[in-house]
């Protein structure tokens, strides 16, 4: 397939722009934070391989991919270090604000990688050749990192240039592209999962016998969106020279915060109350003063003992006059109040020495969407403020918001928070989660596990066994008594019915008209919180029909998890 | 002027046709219209259809005798198609089961422990809220009960209420309930029966009805297949 003068789909929409590439950042970040030189070998490693390498290992031998033991073995010095894509963001700052030394607004499009828009640059250095001569001058200078630049039109030529440092023409991309191999599509690919899915593309492509992005592109759009989807859509336009999308420009604004800075560490809540009145009217006018409102407020103080406490709260209130400072002030105050109290989970108390709230998620006034609850109706922004009137009678903490997160158990799958307050779930809902009860879901699930009896027909208790087998067919199963009805239960609380000292009376046994189980569940048995539990469901026969009870066997004992009720 | 007026007053049917209509005005103005068919409603799942012809009519008081499952249920549809709900006084409602019968959770409002304040709680849940669900262990008296209710009529919000609640206007009991898909040891449940018997406080006879809750369709579709495995 020679490269033909294909359809290229009218005028490439693409804009010019420059590309600051550092090689191997990971790694470099990561020799930066261990304090080792740039010429050491070094390579980082996540999961089973290394993903990324010096220029020192990769002279030794040492490729991306090469699991521990092969690096080793080609170069015994090497250094390996932990993968961190935190460390890897935040060290790339120091590269961004250098470049920014320069030109006004960059783009980050993944650590490593930073766009820069050419032509107004170019045009107030003189030229791309001068533009890129600053860029790696001030990144060296000031960050100590060693970087290359190119410039291009389209993000994937712009790339490219920038990884062999050339300065590409105008117009003159799509011929520069089309000799690159196919593989090349996947460095334009920004986000893990996004790679993953061009690389299949890629690797699909290899085995068609499509080995350069001319070949790919000569393919018609329609029979490649029709067989390879989005990802081959975008590959296709990509690998033209193509823009997806405009670029985003960084704006280098500083954060809006008010700080507070206690002159005797404060524990009384009167004293709190004012400044966090304070500070929250503070707040407002420096958002006010910027033109500016934002969706998200962090809380953070300091305490005595040097501990840092920070909380995320969401304001809902956009620009609703005065609102937002009564609003914040209330959040500020239970939360100083959730710390001094030592009930939010957290550092034990202590006087607190300092305060400061911090505006996130700033848009300018005017702009703001009701993203948070879709349009907003009237019954919305009631509901809302009938939310906080449950708040300010009840406290923060008795009213919750609720989600859903990963989990095995009914309980463990649920996440409640004080409403308004932003947590982020400790397990992802779409994950595996191997071994979960399986639906339906029980709709009374127990906030803490009650005893439960499970008894076999001769009345001996069932347990389960470190082989997971029953001891015997659980037949019965006795409920601990309802406390309400205590002085029913106490008729049955008689020396001969087996009831000694402060156990808890028992219902009636009642007996068992169907079960399934156990079901074994060993969860995080690596940690302090690990559990071993086997659930049985159990259906009641009863007049009545009777529900049916989640049961679970753990530390030699049944407990009542949950009813289907 | 005063022959039109004369008109009017001339016939005694027309006199008493606007004197219903300016009445009805006035009552559609103030909210206090006295045909049930009139007032709006909040919609319900199909299925639950039966249990409720009229409809989850809004100001209306429920309550549910036996089953936390049957309690979603009536809430579901009403808060995916945009409702707020708040759920008092249940600390021990499953979140997941809600998210399962189609509750949106991001406008659902849990205040599991009220404790004393349960009235005040109640009381701003009703006002604005779509639909309130209370517990059935909660510190309401009959005569706190009564203005929630009347509350509730005012600001046309439903009660769900979990056991007895005087003066509702239907009564839910689950009279049976049976679950399928358990054996002895194996299999896991399915499927629910539920049989209900509903009293109306203006219908004086007890309807029963059976409906099958979590219909797991999996199985009936494996059913099917086993079937038609057999017939061939």
């Amino acid at each position: 397939m020679s490269a033909p003068a294909h359809a290229r789909g009218g005028p490439a929409t693409a804009t010019r722009r420059a590309v600051l590439w550092v090689p191997d950042w990971p790694v470099a970040a990561a020799a930066r934070a261990a304090g080792m030189g740039a010429d050491a070998p070094a390579a980082v490693l996540h999961g089973r391989g290394m993903v990324a390498v010096s220029a020192a290992a990769r002279a030794a031998g040492v490729r991306r991919g090469h699991g521990k033991r092969q690096a080793q073995r080609a170069c015994p010095e090497l250094v390996i270090l932990p993968y961190d894509e935190g460390r890897d963001a935040r060290e790339f700052e120091a590269v961004a604000a250098a470049a920014e030394e320069v030109v006004a607004g960059v783009e980050i499009s993944r650590p490593g990688l930073l766009m820069v828009p050419a032509e107004g640059a170019a045009r107030f250095h003189g030229s791309e050749e001068a533009l890129a001569e600053a860029l790696v001058g001030a990144v060296a200078e000031v960050s100590g990192h060693e970087c290359a630049v190119g410039a291009a039109d389209g993000l994937l030529a712009a790339i490219m240039a920038a990884r062999s440092s050339v300065l590409v023409p105008a117009g003159r991309s799509a011929e520069f592209l089309a000799d690159a191999p196919v593989e090349a599509l996947s460095l334009a690919a920004m986000e893990r999962r996004q790679r993953e899915g061009v690389e299949d593309l890629v690797s699909v492509l290899t085995r068609l016998g499509i080995t350069t992005l001319a070949q790919f592109t000569a393919l018609p759009a329609g029979d490649v969106l029709a067989r390879f989807g989005p990802v081959g859509r975008w590959a296709h336009r990509i690998g033209r020279g193509e823009d997806v999308r405009p670029p985003v420009l960084r704006r280098s604004e500083d954060d809006i915060e008010v700080a507070y800075e206690f002159e005797e560490p404060a524990e009384r809540i009167e004293q709190l109350t004012l400044v966090a009145a304070e500070s929250s009217r503070r707040l407002d006018e420096a958002l006010l003063a910027a033109g500016v409102r934002c969706s998200r407020v962090r809380i953070a103080a300091r305490t005595e003992r040097g501990d840092t406490l920070e909380r995320v709260w969401r304001t809902d209130v956009g620009s609703r006059a005065g609102a937002f400072s009564r609003h914040m002030a209330d959040r500020v105050r239970w939360q100083l109040e959730g710390w001094l109290s030592g009930t939010a989970n957290g550092p034990e108390p202590a006087p607190l020495t300092s305060l400061s709230l911090t505006a996130q998620d700033v848009i300018a006034l005017g702009d703001e969407q009701a993203f948070l609850w879709g349009g907003v109706s009237g019954a919305d922004s009631r509901a809302q403020r009938t939310v906080e009137r449950m708040q300010s009678l009840l406290g923060p903490d008795a009213v919750l918001a609720v989600r859903e997160q990963g989990g095995r158990s009914p309980r463990d799958r649920v996440l409640a928070a004080p409403w308004g307050q932003e947590v982020t779930p400790a397990r992802k809902v779409d994950h595996p989660w191997p071994g979960r009860i399986p639906d339906p879901a029980p709709a009374t699930v127990l906030p803490l596990p009650e005893p439960l009896q499970v008894l076999d027909a001769g009345g001996s208790p069932v347990i389960v066994d470190r082989r997971l087998a029953l001891s015997a067919p659980p037949t019965w199963v006795r409920l601990q008594a309802d406390p309400g009805k205590a002085r029913a239960a106490a008729a049955r609380r008689h020396p001969a019915a087996g009831h000694v000292g402060d156990e808890p009376t028992w219902e009636a046994a009642e007996p068992i008209e169907a079960w399934a189980g156990p079901w074994p569940i060993a969860e995080r048995w690596w940690s302090a919180e690990a559990s071993r539990r086997a659930y049985l469901q159990v259906a009641l026969r009863r007049a009545e029909g009777g529900p049916a009870l989640l049961a679970a066997f753990s530390g030699g004992q049944w407990w009542l998890e949950a009813i289907y009720d | 002027m005063l022959q039109g007026q004369g008109s009017v007053l001339g016939s005694r049917a027309e006199r008493l046709a606007a004197a219903r209509a300016a009445l009805s005005s006035v009552e559609a103005r103030v909210g206090t219209t006295r045909q049930a068919g009139e007032r709006p409603r909040l919609p319900l799942d199909d299925l639950l259809s039966g249990l409720l012809p009229e409809g989850l009519t809004r100001g209306s008081v429920i309550s549910v005798d036996g089953s936390t499952s049957l309690m979603l249920a009536l809430a579901a549809t009403a808060s995916r198609e945009g409702s707020w709900t708040a759920v008092l006084g249940m600390p021990a409602v499953g979140v997941v089961a809600a998210a399962r019968r189609g509750l949106d959770l991001a406008r659902l409002v849990l205040v599991p422990h009220p404790g004393t304040q349960i009235v005040e709680a109640a009381g701003a849940a009703v006002d604005g809220m779509d639909i309130t669900l209370v517990g059935a262990r909660t510190a309401l008296s009959e005569a706190d009960r009564r203005r929630l209710a009347s509350r509730a009529r005012e600001r046309g919000s439903v009660i769900l209420a979990a056991g007895p609640w005087a003066g509702a206007h239907t009564t839910m009991t689950v009279e049976r309930s049976a679950w399928r898909g358990l054996g002895a040891g194996e299999g896991r449940l399915r499927e629910r029966d539920l049989s209900v018997a509903v009293a109306g406080r203006r219908s004086g006879a007890v309807r029963r009805m059976r409906l099958t809750l979590d219909a797991d369709l999996t199985g009936m579709r494996a059913a099917a297949t086993r079937v038609t495995e057999e017939v061939a």
